[in-house]
């Protein structure tokens, strides 16, 4: 909210400087956001009398006046119409800047000296009035800077007020706190009525149907009002608090609401309808034109405010366009009231109209504040428009509203929990300081205060409350700073953030980065990846109210992400990539139940296996890449029992060039090429391989017991030998044939060689296996090898219908 | 004659000196010390010598024999390891090219405040807890005090999935079940992604926080100043200046913003901290009674605090980065510099 310094001093005396007020109001948590200092468009602008107007000698659309600033007379040459002697006005002397980046000069107009120019409101930017020469109070010293005589310096406070305390969304409001923190006294408006004869119970009537939603409705009429705008004084206030200035009716309105915090409403008599108030909920479908003229079709729930045949406003919202104040209104009727705060947020709501008003109601405006507001407005009114005040005001309230009395606190209470050594006169000052009643509780046992706050602290209605407002006048930079006993924590309650780390640092020896990509993906993700009609992953997550298409549900997979990721870089001119996404993915299994969260990894590799090109010209990365990673990884973590199953049957994988993760026959995830014609979809070039992993699966798995093997002193023996097997057998089952029958002395198998090219017979290929053999208590002979490796290799020829290689001619 | 000893020897070191292969020193061996040489000559000479001078021309003949023969291994020892030197030298590489590698990966900037923030807390008896990211309406407003149709659920624009479900705008919720849970004394954090309906040059639509939550018997808003004076100091220095300002949250009262003196113009006023000379880095405040009604915890008998941050933007701190989108793009020119 904007406050205006001048305004706040209308209240209260302010004798520090603006930069030093803003830090003060920060440190009682009215945090003040910017300070702005507000000054004319102008310099070099003063008051000045017109003290003769001659016609000009050789133009019939110019006068030669002689103006005086007091000590001085100017000739100044002018074209306006609607000057006359004795008038005040603004004078520009020579030197002087006006908007526009224009410097008055002395000329000759047509053979005239001129020194100097008159001004319009417009050509100041002070209003919009163009049409001629600004006139000023007569009052005015002659002389004197323009700015310093109409009060143009100002400086505004940017105030971010929260939403507790609505109390504080006025300019009374704020002076409240100034008081208090600087230890001055408030000075409310002084309000003195002169009604006329003529009582208000006689011209209109307010009838209230649904109390809970309005507990009071009060209300004055205005009578012979004349429309016109506002005095100067009047629109710079609005102006300094960011309001425009409409015309003098509805400018009160808006000043008393900036002014005490309670929003008004000015309704134009004649347009009423029976010339009566009805209070009542809207009917379904009840159309309506607010004042922005937009028409609206009403809920069942929203308060209108009616004449005696149909809706006028929407309550505490916005007015209707039927019963707006026009040029030409001369009866208004005023209305004050207090709504039923959730009532109005909720119509705001739906309605999506937040305006002034309802930002103040459905905070909470003070329930005793109606009257006094009332009649601030209907004597600005009075004295703006020229009309008078008919006698009384209507005061409906049906449904008081209860204020909250001689809350208990605790002097105990306030110390243990700020642990600060606050006394208890510190109390009672601070919680006076702000208008808050305290009184000593002289039954209780342990000291006690009953405290009750005024009723615009709507805010405050427990102990706690009490002890915040003690707290932060007493200040939070006086608060001891202590420290609690630390007691350890068990780091097994953070494993899988230890797994987590253990599994990036891996990734980062493999050279993969991390990257962090958004939850949300667009909803055309699915389609993308070209999955199945029934499968899981297309029961995705949606969100209502996305900002953009593109992050309308939350992710099934990582993978559409990390394919986003090398999109984005490739744009970018980056075509290498390793890159690796820790993160949720989320599947709604129940609709109307929270989803499924599961902690995936997903990686991808694009482009050069090695970043210096120098050594390794131009080696693309390929699956065996990938998948080298994936190995580190389980290797690392100790988890011996990860299977490769080829075909991972994933329609967005290369069905040649992808494979299944098995974990103890249960799938976490899989690994592969892109498929190519999914590249194409996502404006792609180069391939990819990519690899989504089930960390949780991952983690169950997982176990940091270790135990340390026996290292063998004696010698290993080696024998190399190559099968010629079905060329569509995969090392993995030629592997499995050689453990089939396990050998104690058979420390290692593994492939060191496939080949099917020139001398392999078409259909076949070969694979070479190396077996090392080992004792761990003897070195073993040429005979003890030779005698298990010959058994070895039977089993392997059993299992396979291999032939060795070399045997096959 | 013996005159003619001391000229050989200057004369043959002079010839070592100028020798530079193995070939040449042993040239100069030959010269002097060879069959044919000119020592050799010399020595065999003797009987030109006259008879009492022929003793001390014998030792001394001897002694040079032996420099002369020192010297000549010497020379040739040096000059065998300068031969193989210059065979290595002809090996040369180019030491200036880059070695050859798999480049180190690189952790994302926010992951790596994340764990510098865990690491301390950790440190203070926190343990790390996680909850759902899309969650209850019930965990992230009305159990953190904040019910339908309150102005305070302005602070916080959400994504709303399905009636009385949304995207946690906090993490805090993840306190709420953590409560109700566990009797106190409650110590934990949670860090993790969460989502506002905002997207600009300072907000992002996902973002991380870290929350935590200390509940215990005689926890004081002082205590509050401590744990979090003692955090903010071991991530930002222990000159860092900070103050505590009131605030408003819905589950804390008293509520408490806190801010660190802007590093850049240390308090000056920039266009970082927006004149201030300050930057808001953290929310806290002690948990308001009403929300331990929620999990049955008996505010006379215990009282704690909750903080809750913002890891992407201590980031942008930490390491200058002028746009918080810029987090999230991962364009791979922005990765590498972390
Ligand atoms: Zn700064």
């Amino acid at each position: 909210m904007l406050v205006s310094l001048r305004w706040l001093k209308d209240f209260v005396e302010i004798e520090i400087t603006a930069a030093e007020l803003a830090e003060r109001l920060t440190m009682a948590g009215l945090e003040v956001d910017a300070v702005e200092e507000k000054k004319p468009a102008f310099s070099g602008v003063v008051v000045a009398r017109i003290l003769s107007i001659k016609a000009h000698p050789d133009a019939d659309k110019l006068v030669l006046c002689d103006v005086s600033t007091g000590d001085r007379v100017f000739p100044v040459v002018c074209g306006a119409k609607n000057i006359k002697e004795g008038d005040v006005v603004p004078l520009a002397t020579v030197g002087a800047q006006i908007p526009g980046g224009y410097t008055i000069k002395l000329s000759k107009i047509r053979g005239v000296v001129s020194e100097g120019m008159l001004c319009s409101e417009a050509e100041l930017s002070i209003g919009e009035d163009a049409a001629g020469i600004m006139i000023l109070p007569g009052n005015l010293t002659l002389g004197v800077d323009l700015a310093e005589a109409l009060e143009l310096h100002d400086t505004v406070l940017d105030v971010g007020v929260t939403p507790n305390r609505p109390d504080c969304l006025s300019m009374i409001g704020i002076a409240r706190e100034v008081a208090a923190i600087t230890g001055k006294t408030l000075r409310y408006p002084e309000i003195r009525l002169s009604e006329n004869d003529e009582d208000i119970q006689n011209l209109t009537f307010v009838e209230i149907l649904d109390p809970d939603l309005c507990p009071r409705y009060t209300a004055r009429i205005i009578k012979n009002a004349t429309i016109k705008p506002s005095p100067l004084w009047m629109r710079l206030r609005l102006e300094a608090v960011g309001l425009r200035a409409i015309n003098n009716i509805v400018d009160v309105t808006n000043f008393v609401m900036m002014e005490m915090g309670q929003p008004l409403h000015a309704f134009d008599f004649r347009f009423l309808e029976e010339g009566r108030i009805v209070v009542r909920r809207s009917k379904p479908g009840e159309p309506f034109i607010s004042l922005d003229g937009k028409e609206r079709v009403l809920r069942n729930d929203t308060l209108m405010i009616c004449d005696g045949r149909k809706p006028v406003a929407i309550g505490g919202i916005m007015g209707g366009l039927n019963s707006e104040v026009k040029d030409d209104t001369e009866t208004i009727l005023i209305e004050s009231a207090y709504f039923n705060p959730v009532s109005i947020r909720r119509s705001s709501k739906w309605l999506q109209m937040s305006t002034d008003a309802a930002f103040r109601f459905e905070r909470g405006i003070d329930p005793q504040g109606q009257l006094m507001a009332l009649d601030r407005a209907a004597r600005l009114m009075a004295d703006l428009s020229g009309g008078t005040i008919c006698k009384n005001a209507i005061n409906c309230c049906p449904k008081p509203i209860e204020a909250i009395r001689d809350i208990p606190l605790r002097v105990k209470k306030v110390r243990d929990t700020l642990g600060a050594p606050v006394s208890a006169d510190d109390i009672v000052k601070t919680l006076e300081s702000i208008e808050i009643d305290v009184r000593k509780d002289s039954h209780a046992q342990e000291e006690t205060f009953l405290v009750t706050p005024p009723a615009f602290r709507v805010d405050l209605t427990r102990e706690i409350d009490l002890i915040e407002e003690v707290a932060r006048l007493y200040g939070y930079d006086r608060i001891p700073v202590t420290m609690p006993a630390v007691t350890a924590a068990s780091i097994t309650q953070n494993s899988r953030e230890r797994l987590s780390e253990r599994i990036k640092n891996i990734l980062n020896g493999c050279g993969y980065s991390e990257v962090i990509n958004y939850s949300f993906v667009t909803f055309r993700a699915c389609d993308l990846l070209r999955l199945d009609a029934d499968d899981e992953r297309r029961n995705v997550v949606r969100i209502r109210n996305p900002l953009t298409e593109d992050q309308s549900v939350m992710r099934t997979t990582i993978v559409y992400s990390l394919l986003e990721t090398m999109r984005k870089n490739s744009h970018a001119g980056t075509f290498d990539l390793k890159i690796f996404e820790m993160g949720r993915t989320y599947i709604q299994k129940q609709s109307g139940k929270l989803p499924e969260e599961n902690n995936k990894l997903g990686l991808l590799l694009t482009g050069a296996r090695y970043e210096d090109l120098w050594h390794f010209k131009d080696l693309q990365g390929d699956f065996y890449d990938l998948k080298g990673t994936l190995e580190n990884i389980f290797d690392n973590l100790n988890i011996g029992s990860v299977k490769f199953v080829s075909g991972a049957n994933e329609p967005f994988l290369h069905p040649g060039r992808s494979c299944s993760l098995m974990i103890n026959d249960r799938c976490f995830g899989y690994m592969g090429e892109v498929h190519p014609d999914l590249l194409d979809g996502l404006d792609l070039r180069n391939p990819a391989q990519i690899s989504e992993i089930d960390i949780d699966v991952l983690m169950a798995c997982y176990t940091d017991v270790l135990m340390f093997k026996e290292l063998s002193r004696f010698p290993s023996s080696t024998r190399d030998v190559a099968f010629l097997v079905r060329e569509e057998m995969e090392g993995d089952a030629v592997i499995s044939a050689a453990m089939a029958d396990p050998e104690e002395l058979l420390e290692k198998v593994s492939i060191f060689d496939v080949y099917d090219g020139k001398g392999i017979s078409p259909g076949k290929k070969s694979v070479g296996l190396r077996f090392c053999y080992r004792a761990p208590d003897r070195t073993l002979t040429d005979e003890e090898v030779n005698k298990v490796h010959s058994r070895m290799v039977k089993s392997v020829i059993a299992h396979t219908g291999a032939v060795i290689r070399g045997d096959d001619r | 004659m013996m005159g003619d000893l001391e000229d050989l020897l200057e004369k043959a070191e002079s010839d070592l000196r100028a020798s530079q292969t193995q070939d040449d020193i042993l040239a100069v061996r030959t010269k002097y010390m060879g069959r044919k040489g000119l020592l050799t000559a010399l020595l065999r000479n003797i009987t030109a010598v006259p008879q009492d001078e022929r003793a001390q021309f014998g030792k001394r003949g001897n002694e040079i024999k032996e420099t002369l023969s020192g010297w000549i291994e010497a020379a040739l020892t040096e000059a065998g390891a300068r031969r193989k030197d210059d065979v290595l030298l002809k090996q040369k590489l180019d030491a200036t090219l880059p070695g050859r590698r798999t480049r180190y990966g690189r952790i994302h900037p926010v992951t790596q405040v994340r764990k510098e923030i865990c690491d301390i807390f950790s440190g203070l008896g926190f343990t790390i807890v996680d909850g759902p990211e899309v969650e209850l309406e019930y965990y992230n407003f009305e159990a953190l005090n904040i019910p339908a149709d309150h102005p305070a659920r302005d602070m916080q624009a959400t994504f709303y999935i399905d009636d009385g479900i949304v995207l946690r705008t906090h993490t805090s919720p993840v306190q709420v079940r953590r409560m109700e849970q566990m009797r106190p004394p409650v110590r934990i954090i949670c860090p993790g992604r969460v989502y506002r309906h905002d997207s600009d040059v300072s907000h992002t639509p996902m973002f991380h926080q870290v929350e935590g939550l200390l509940v215990d018997r005689g926890i004081t808003f002082g205590d509050l100043k401590g744990i979090l004076t003692y955090f903010l100091k071991e991530v930002f220095g222990p000159d860092t200046a900070l103050r505590f300002r009131p605030s408003f949250f819905p589950f804390t009262e008293p509520s408490a913003e806190v801010d660190i003196q802007c590093m850049l113009c240390r308090g000056k006023g920039c266009r970082v901290c927006g004149q201030s000379g300050w930057i808001e880095i953290l929310g806290s405040g002690m948990v308001d009674p009403a929300v331990f009604k929620y999990v049955d915890y008996d505010p006379e008998e215990v009282s704690g605090f909750a903080f809750g941050l913002g890891i992407d933007r201590i980031a942008l701190l930490k390491y200058g980065i002028s746009d918080l989108r810029l987090l999230f793009e991962n364009d791979w020119r922005f990765l590498a510099q972390f």
